[in-house]
């Protein structure tokens, strides 16, 4: 039995919380990202710590970090939102920084198109103060595995 | 300061540069060579940095972050002697395979172009000991802000 999908499964109706699937990820405890869900909507939250800091002088966060942050972001709502049984690989990811990301909580939407069967385009917006403010916008491809039933 | 004979190379220039990134320490990246127009880093796999539990490949975001880190690395080895704060502008990552549970990463990293106020840098990833089979292959531009007294990151 393939646990990732049971999990998955479990989340989506409801049985458990979200964040069980994001901590079933080990780089995803390592930066310490929760989801928060309202209605059907999943805001991902990376909280102000110390080992996500880039510059310390600033201080700022790690644009690798926030890279990383939103890329988990994308993965997790590919497998909350498309039914997707295993984890997305990831065929390329592209990052534009729009403003200097400060010492504070950070938070993450995504919006995803579905191209044919395999392929999953996400488009990933980050911000510290309002959404209206992206410090950095992000779109990246998945590949999907032959299985996924959207719903 | 006067660069007529330096004291400190690019390799302790780039290792400097390290020790002041709180996370690309806490990744576990380190350097292992640092010149003009070449610098290579690796990155150790580790439990926590697993993207996929069930085959225990290193997640694209770790991989992501060090080249990234070894693309600022890059510029200050174009920069060098002086040390600039140069924040990254845009960034695309392509995964062309992943790499094996277990195995360390390492990226070599290019500025092949150095204007004024941008650096433009070329980047390869593979798995340690398969140079021939590139995992990861980015391309990236960052910008170079003028910041007095930015030599301080480094100790200068």
């Amino acid at each position: 039995m393939n646990k990732l999908k049971t999990l998955i499964e479990d989340c989506r109706s409801g049985k458990v919380e979200y964040q069980a699937l994001v901590d079933h990820v080990p780089y995803a405890r390592f930066l310490g990202i929760q989801v928060i869900s309202q209605g059907d909507e999943l805001t991902f939250v990376l909280p102000k710590n110390d080992n996500v800091v880039g510059n310390p002088t600033l201080p700022a966060l790690h644009g690798g970090a926030v890279a990383g942050f939103m890329e988990q972001a994308a993965i997790i709502f590919i497998l909350l939102q498309m039914g997707e049984p295993r984890v997305p690989k990831t065929i390329d990811f592209t990052i534009d920084y729009l403003r200097a990301g400060h010492f504070r909580d950070t938070y993450a939407e995504c919006s995803v198109t579905r191209l044919g069967r395999r392929i999953a385009n996400v488009h990933i917006s980050a911000w510290q103060k309002n959404r209206q403010e992206p410090i950095t916008i992000a779109r990246a491809h998945f590949l999907l595995s032959e299985d996924a039933n959207d719903s | 300061m006067t660069d007529s004979s330096h004291t400190f190379t690019r390799l302790d220039i780039c290792n400097r540069f390290l020790e002041s990134v709180r996370h690309s320490k806490v990744l576990g990246m380190e350097v292992l060579s640092a010149e003009e127009y070449c610098v290579r880093t690796r990155l150790p796999w580790r439990e926590d940095l697993v993207g996929n539990p069930d085959s225990g490949v290193m997640h694209g975001g770790a991989i992501f972050a060090m080249m990234d880190q070894a693309g600022g690395m890059a510029v200050t080895c174009r920069t060098f002697p002086a040390f600039e704060i140069t924040p990254t502008i845009d960034f695309r990552l392509d995964h062309l395979r992943g790499p094996s549970a277990g195995a360390a990463v390492i990226c070599e990293a290019s500025c092949y172009r150095l204007t004024n106020h941008v650096a433009f840098i070329r980047l390869t990833s593979w798995e340690e000991g398969n140079e021939e089979e590139p995992i990861a292959t980015g391309l990236a531009t960052y910008t170079r802000l003028k910041i007095d007294n930015a030599g301080k990151v480094v100790g200068q």
